[in-house]
């Protein structure tokens, strides 16, 4: 088999791979309306009562009325088209009601992101080259992070920083650039502790490796600057560990709206989950739950795809 | 040839003394260690693993291990690199000398192209990117890589052992050194590259002019490359003499050891016999010489002092009672 036949075969096989994890994925969210105790229109509808009508509607965009294979089929077929259904509360399309919802979480998400990579990379690169004490602080530092959950930090940020010093907003995700970037400053803070702790250990450990390598030694033998030796041959060769541990919490953030944004009111995803299901508004939560899985899986198979890109030795031997 | 003058050395390494901190107090490593490298001139530096010969050659560019204490002189062409400050170590290492390494599959970065390798150490010397690429391209053709343009796109990856250590001898003939430190180079590569990976280091010395420090294990290969070969144990140097003198009459009984533990191609075939006990670090070595555990020579006397280097015929040995003709 020729190299490039070898590549394509790989990369067809990874969005294989990816396509068959979202079907699966979605045969579980559309069973879940069936699992869930009573009659799935009864759980459809929430409770209010509708006309015949609108019942029949609800009952062909769901099948209930073909049995579950025949059903499934007709609601993704749904989905596939970008029909995400009507909210039982909102009595509104899911799409135009995510669609109003997206933008903040995804800023949100966002800014998170850029505090973890900053600041996870930035304390794994210091950590890595000072001595031993900065080293032992750092880490004590970065695994007291990586174990704060969300809703821990929540409270402590607002308890220091918006009720005691004031100097954040205590909620809403404000209006305008500068408005909104301090006003979900808090916010992502509290999404990106965790997983700033964790991108700084694996970074650490990832540059420590690295710099033992006699490949470091030897750029070193040649006069090449420090700053160069790191970023050529230290974070360059580490990109294998630091990338996937950047994609993992990527796709974790997503999920971690759901406590933040309701802790500091913010209208986005997130905080339309959770009042979803309180509200047993079961079209969102299945929306919300399936975008999830796709953003996951998106995530995950774009790191796979990259990595060989990034990284020769991180290729698969059927490529080579 | 004839020598008028004796030229000044490129590298010049005397009373050095190395140690490092233990966990009681301080571990040595090195003592009074001596070598003297004439530019032009190879110079073997032989010994068991552990025995400080890559220490001390990583010394003479400033790589010594961290918060290690250092006593004694290194000079290469005219700088004593053990006050030196980090800019002129960064010159130092630009310009003036360059290190072959044991194992090219690990000392050239494997998620960078050869290209980036050879322009990388290029580019430090000051040359700009258009012409560090030209000149990679034509030292790749000298070191004797096929397709020298094609191969700058491609990965250590998709090298041989012994092709890629010719990358690497490329590399650290670049920028043109006056001092070539070569520490095990063809220990890691197949017997049948070991042969061309030799003869392409002596070639492209003597075509420079460039003054060598060939490490090995091998006495023999010592012996046949190079002009002197230091013998080195323990931290200590314990035998210097020209390559042949050496491999004809060792004057160290350790030197001897090492011969009669490597099968030879002439004359009668006798018996190996392997160097009774394990090699020893400076820190574990006994008081007065450091090899007379091992030695089958040994007695009282040995026990007293460190001996000293002391002319015997044509080498210098570090032994109260040198020479074969002396031992039982």
């Amino acid at each position: 088999m020729t190299v490039r036949a070898g590549t394509t075969r790989w990369v067809l096989g990874r969005l294989a791979g990816a396509s068959g994890t979202v079907v699966v994925a979605s045969v579980v969210v559309y069973a879940a309306l069936q699992l869930v105790p009573g009659d799935p229109l009864a759980t459809l509808t929430g409770g209010k009562r509708l006309t015949e009508s609108q019942l029949d509607v609800l009952r062909q965009t769901y099948g209930l009325d073909k049995g579950f294979v025949a059903g499934y089929l007709d609601w993704a077929g749904h989905v596939a088209r970008f029909d995400l259904g009507t909210s039982s509360v909102y009595q509104d399309s899911v799409n135009s009601l995510l669609a109003s919802r997206l933008p903040v979480s995804l800023a949100l998400i966002g800014y998170a992101a850029v505090v973890t990579v900053v600041l996870g990379l930035g304390v794994a690169v210091v950590s890595a080259v000072a001595g031993r004490r900065t080293a032992t602080l750092a880490t004590v530092l970065t695994s007291g992070a990586a174990a704060t959950p969300p809703f821990v930090a929540v409270i402590v940020l607002l308890a220091v920083f918006s009720v005691g010093l004031g100097w954040f907003p205590v909620t809403g995700a404000g209006s305008g650039f500068l408005d909104r970037v301090w006003h979900l400053t808090l916010p992502a803070v509290a999404m990106a502790i965790a997983a700033f702790g964790v991108l700084a250990r694996v970074g650490q450990a990832a540059f420590a490796d690295q710099l033992r390598r006699e490949h470091v030694e030897v750029a070193r033998s040649r006069g090449v600057g420090r700053a160069a030796v790191l970023r050529r041959h230290v974070v360059r060769n580490s990109l294998g560990p630091v990338v996937t541990v950047v994609g993992l919490l990527l796709a974790s953030l997503f999920v971690g709206t759901a406590v933040v944004e309701t802790a500091f009111g913010i209208n986005g995803i997130g905080a339309f989950l959770v009042s979803s299901v309180s509200r047993q508004d079961f079209p969102v939560v299945q929306a919300v739950s399936l975008l999830a899985v796709v953003v996951f899986v998106v995530i995950s198979t774009a790191v796979d795809l990259l990595l060989p890109v990034l990284d020769p030795q991180l290729r698969p031997a059927v490529t080579r | 040839m004839t020598t008028t003058v004796d030229p000044r050395p490129v590298l010049e390494v005397e009373g050095l003394s190395l140690s490092v901190p233990g966990h009681d107090g301080p571990v040595p490593l090195l003592a009074d260690v001596g070598l003297v490298v004439r530019p032009g001139e190879t110079v073997g530096l032989v010994g068991e693993s552990g025995s400080g010969k890559s220490l001390t050659i990583r010394t003479a560019l400033g790589l010594t291990p961290r918060r290690a204490r250092t006593a004694g002189r290194v000079t290469v062409d005219g700088l004593d690199v053990l006050s030196a400050g980090r800019g002129e170590l960064r010159e130092l290492r630009r310009h003036t000398a360059a290190m072959v390494f044991q194992d090219p599959r690990a000392s050239v970065n494997g998620s960078r192209t050869i290209g980036a390798h050879l322009v990388e150490g290029l580019r430090a010397g000051g040359v700009d990117r258009r012409q560090a690429r030209a000149r990679a391209v034509e030292l790749l053709e000298r070191v004797g890589i096929r397709e020298p343009a094609r191969a700058m796109r491609r990965h250590p990856g998709e090298f041989s052992g012994g092709m890629l250590q010719r990358v690497v001898i490329a590399g650290a003939l670049s920028t043109n050194p006056r001092l070539l430190l070569a520490d095990e180079p063809t220990t890691a590569l197949d017997v049948t590259t070991q042969a061309e990976v030799v003869s392409l280091l002596t070639s492209m010395q003597a075509e420079a002019g460039m003054g060598m420090v060939f490490v090995t294990h091998d006495l023999t290969l010592a012996a046949a490359v190079c002009d002197r070969v230091v013998v080195m144990y323990a931290g200590r140097v314990v035998e210097v003499a020209a390559g042949d003198e050496l491999f004809r009459s060792p004057a160290h009984p350790y030197t001897a050891a090492l011969l009669d533990a490597h099968p030879g191609l002439h004359g009668p075939r006798a018996a190996l016999r392997a160097v009774p006990g394990r090699p020893l670090a400076l820190a574990e070595t006994p008081s007065g010489c450091s090899f007379r555990d091992r030695c089958t020579e040994a007695d009282d006397a040995c026990a007293e002092e460190v001996p000293a280097l002391r002319r015997h015929g044509g080498s210098d040995a570090a032994c109260l009672r040198p020479g074969r003709e002396a031992w039982a």
